[in-house]
């Protein structure tokens, strides 16, 4: 069976004790700004360099080429067994066709499997750009049968979800609440004002099958990529 | 052996119903070679690639299917992509070198797999 090693980034075993399943379906969430792509895609450039195997980022933000400017200015570097797939040239060649984006996402997957029999890691850049440009009535039977299928695929999913966390009830919006209640974890990172000025944090809010922290960590950035440090309190 | 494309309407033109089933089910499954093929003659992009193969076997090979294989090729050097001159959203595929040594050899042993299948099934 594989896992993705909790020292996937510098001081993930700060916060993750053991490795996360295969199957794992994981939120990341948080408001913009928070580095919910650069943490996803660092984890997958680390892991699959360290382990050999591939791993497939599909990006609905940005094209390929401004995703990896990004990920470059963050110090994260992208190997050859990581995968990048938007939908510029589809969308662009097909503009006059309704496109199932759902759909498609299966399809893409599925084909880099075929390839890859050892795709064994995948990211969505974002669920909420596939909500926006999705036409379905019925989003929480879509959204599980989308679940499922990555879990069939054997893949530890990175969904990444722009979402806000009612600082009263600590609630999400009831809008993501599915997601949270359907995914086996969720990783929110945001930014917190203390004595020392404004802070990144990290909290695993829930990861099933694992042990875990449940306190907020810093998360720093510099030349080196994403870091993990202790609690923040 | 001739890998032109032109071969590949002989096979698909004259299948019938019953056995659409099972064209459309080797094209799917090798839609790599198949995707190769139709690059050997011109470059093109996705859309057109996909309407060439529907056109010429009655196949449709999802968008979901074919641009990640584009996508893959380009990575490992059997493709090479530019944008058309005045529209940098239309991007063209072409065989590089590589890609058209490796899509001919493909070519070739598919269709010597595919005179065994029939044998096998004919005997």
């Amino acid at each position: 069976m594989r896992s993705m090693q909790k020292n996937a980034i510098n001081g993930l075993d700060e916060i993750l004790f053991v490795e996360i399943p295969e199957g794992s379906v994981i939120l990341v969430t948080g408001a913009e700004g928070t580095l919910k792509s650069g943490l996803a895609f660092s984890m997958m450039a680390n892991h699959v360099a360290a382990n050999d195997e591939h791993a497939l980022y599909v990006t609905l933000e940005q094209n390929s080429e401004s995703h990896l400017r990004n990920m470059n200015s963050l110090g994260i570097k992208k190997g050859s067994n990581l995968h990048i797939f938007d939908y510029r040239d589809m969308r662009y060649e097909w503009m006059n066709s309704e496109l199932d984006l759902i759909k498609m996402t299966e399809e893409v997957i599925d084909s880099y499997k075929d390839k890859y029999e050892d795709l064994t890691l995948f990211a969505l850049d974002s669920l909420n750009a596939l909500y926006s440009i999705s036409e379905h009535d019925n989003m929480r039977n879509i959204i599980y049968d989308f679940f499922s299928h990555l879990r069939d695929k054997g893949l530890i999913s990175f969904l990444i979800m722009e979402s806000d966390r009612s600082s009263i009830s600590g609630q999400f919006s009831q809008f993501h609440q599915t997601e949270h209640y359907l995914a086996d974890g969720t990783i929110e990172l945001g930014m917190i004002e203390g004595k020392g000025g404004v802070k990144r944090y990290i909290q695993i809010l829930k990861m099933r099958a694992t042990k875990h922290a449940m306190e907020k960590h810093q998360l720093t950035i510099d030349e080196n990529g994403i870091s993990i440090r202790g609690p923040i309190y | 052996m001739n890998t032109s494309v032109e071969n590949v309407p002989d096979l698909c033109e004259s299948q019938e119903d019953c056995c659409k089933k099972f064209v459309d089910r080797i094209i799917k499954t090798n839609r790599e070679i198949f995707i190769m093929l139709s690059l050997l003659e011109k470059q093109m992009c996705g859309y057109d690639i996909i309407k060439e193969i529907f056109s010429r076997c009655d196949v449709f090979l999802s968008q979901g299917t074919v641009y990640p294989i584009l996508y893959t090729l380009e990575e490992e050097g059997m493709l090479h992509a530019e944008y058309s001159k005045g529209d940098m959203r239309s991007k063209k595929y072409s065989l590089t070198p590589r890609g058209r040594e490796a899509a001919e050899k493909d070519v070739e042993d598919f269709a010597k797999a595919l005179e065994q299948v029939s044998f096998l099934v004919k005997r």
